[in-house]
């Protein structure tokens, strides 16, 4: 499984849920992260068709988009939504 | 002759016996049309036997409101507020039961005896004799005795609750915050710690002083203005469509940052590079002055609709000069707290934390309801907006 992530250093949503990623990879030891500056990597945000609500997170698995969780999440929603995948 | 003599004494006597212990007591009621509670007291007074009323509309009649004045210097009272009440030298302000029942107990007290008529003497003399030192007792009808915090009066309080809670509630404003988190980023990537803190608060002050002039050049023009119906409808409308598009963006929001334009977050990114990396100290707080001037401009038009009804209600009480100084200094220390909240904290950790955008949401939704229920109130009931109890 791969997650890649678009954030912004302004971003005050973004901020809070660095906090709640940084726990999510300790409990996924397994899952890939990716992290894009939504300022910086602007060919990764055309690529992966971003839109204009941060954070942005795409999950993947077996390489293929499975969903996309926009804004702040719970650290609870998120866990869901990873082991429903 | 003698029968004469003695009839004459008692012509002269009578109108003095007649004033000093006449059966009905003289009572002065100050009051203001749009004023429930002076309403409610009208009508109270209207059912009292032994009273003269004597009665004094003050928003409109310049002498009645000159007189009031001179009552309220005499008494040493200086409340603004009305309903006013004067019975021999004791005086109400506000109306209540509590009032209601000390203005039968006066009456029944001073009915048929001898006792000093502090408006009834300004009125015949046409100014205010200081020789006649008197003791007035005043009684607020707004003070509530609390047990511990003694006398409080709720009237004193509710406009600074209102300054602590519309303020607060506007705090919570997406539109400048990713300005003053960038800001903070590039903060506190200085090696000048002294610099970092000095820029930092330069932009909070900056933010409060736009703010504070914003407001009181509003409340300057809504002051002379605000009597005027007309002005108070458009007042109400616009709060009341800023309340719709604060709660439909409630509904529409999402969790997230919603991000600006790409040339305007450029703009503001290179601007705050400059001056953050400038070697000139004067040109960085510069640089940092006028990004604070032109973010709370975008910010005063993206949440014109809270501050716009604060400085209203002010008006509405009348409340000018230094009070309303304090008061509107009031608002923008609570609506600045948050941004105070997420700077001493990225200043003393060197992390930068941000606040979730829940909070922007929930006060998009209280904001939205305050600016509803004032703007209706403003048209229907803007007596409960003037806190006279």
């Amino acid at each position: 499984m791969k997650i890649v992530k678009f954030s912004a250093m302004w971003c005050s949503g973004c901020l809070v849920m660095n906090p709640i990623w940084e726990k999510i990879k300790k409990i996924y030891p397994q899952i890939e992260f990716i992290n894009y500056d939504y300022d910086v990597d602007e060919d990764m945000k055309e690529k992966y068709k971003i839109g204009n609500i941060l954070p942005e997170v795409i999950i993947y698995k077996d390489d293929k988009e499975v969903t996309r969780i926009i804004g702040e999440k719970k650290q609870k929603e998120i866990i869901k939504i990873i082991d429903s995948l | 002759m003698k029968n004469k003599i003695l009839f004459t004494l008692i012509i002269l006597f009578i109108p003095f016996l007649v004033s000093a212990k006449t059966d009905k007591v003289d009572l002065y009621l100050f009051h203001s049309e749009t004023c429930s509670h002076c309403q409610a007291e009208i009508a109270f007074l209207k059912t009292l036997d032994d009273v003269n009323v004597h009665l004094y509309e003050t928003t409109r009649d310049k002498k009645n409101s000159e007189l009031l004045v001179k009552v309220k210097k005499k008494l040493e009272v200086n409340s603004p507020y009305v309903p006013f009440t004067v019975i021999g030298s004791k005086a109400f302000i506000g109306y209540n039961d509590t009032i209601k029942d000390l203005i039968i107990d006066s009456v029944d007290e001073l009915k048929g005896k001898e006792y000093r008529d502090v408006v009834g003497e300004i009125i015949k003399t046409k100014k205010v004799r200081e020789d006649l030192k008197i003791e007035g007792i005043v009684i607020d009808a707004n003070s509530l005795n609390i047990p511990i915090l003694g006398n409080i009066n709720p009237k004193k309080v509710s406009i600074p609750l209102l300054a602590i809670i519309i303020g607060f509630v506007d705090g919570f404003n997406p539109c400048a915050m990713w300005v003053l988190i960038f800001l903070i980023s590039m903060l506190i990537g200085m090696k000048n710690k002294k610099r970092m803190w000095i820029l930092g608060v330069t932009f909070l002050l900056t933010s409060c002083i736009v703010y504070l002039f914003f407001m009181m050049a509003w409340l300057k023009i809504t002051i002379q203005i605000s009597s005027i119906f007309i002005v108070r409808l458009l007042i109400a409308l616009v709060a009341l469509i800023g309340g719709i598009i604060n709660i439909r963006s409630y509904f529409k929001s999402s969790d997230g940052c919603e991000v600006t334009t790409k040339e305007k977050r450029q703009k503001i990114f290179t601007k705050i590079k400059n001056f953050t990396s400038s070697k000139s100290l004067i040109f960085a707080l510069i640089g940092v002055i006028t990004l604070a001037f032109s973010v709370n401009l975008i910010e005063l038009a993206c949440s014109a609709g809270l501050p716009l009804i604060f400085t209203q209600i002010l008006a509405l009480n009348n409340i000018t000069g230094f009070l309303s100084f304090i008061y509107c200094l009031l608002y923008i220390v609570f609506f600045l707290l948050d941004d105070l909240i997420v700077f001493i904290i990225a200043m003393v950790t060197l992390n930068v934390t941000g606040i979730s955008t829940r909070y922007t949401k929930y006060s998009h939704l209280i904001g939205g309801i305050i600016m509803i229920i004032i703007a209706l109130l403003l048209v229907l009931k803007p007596s409960l907006l003037m806190f006279n109890f």
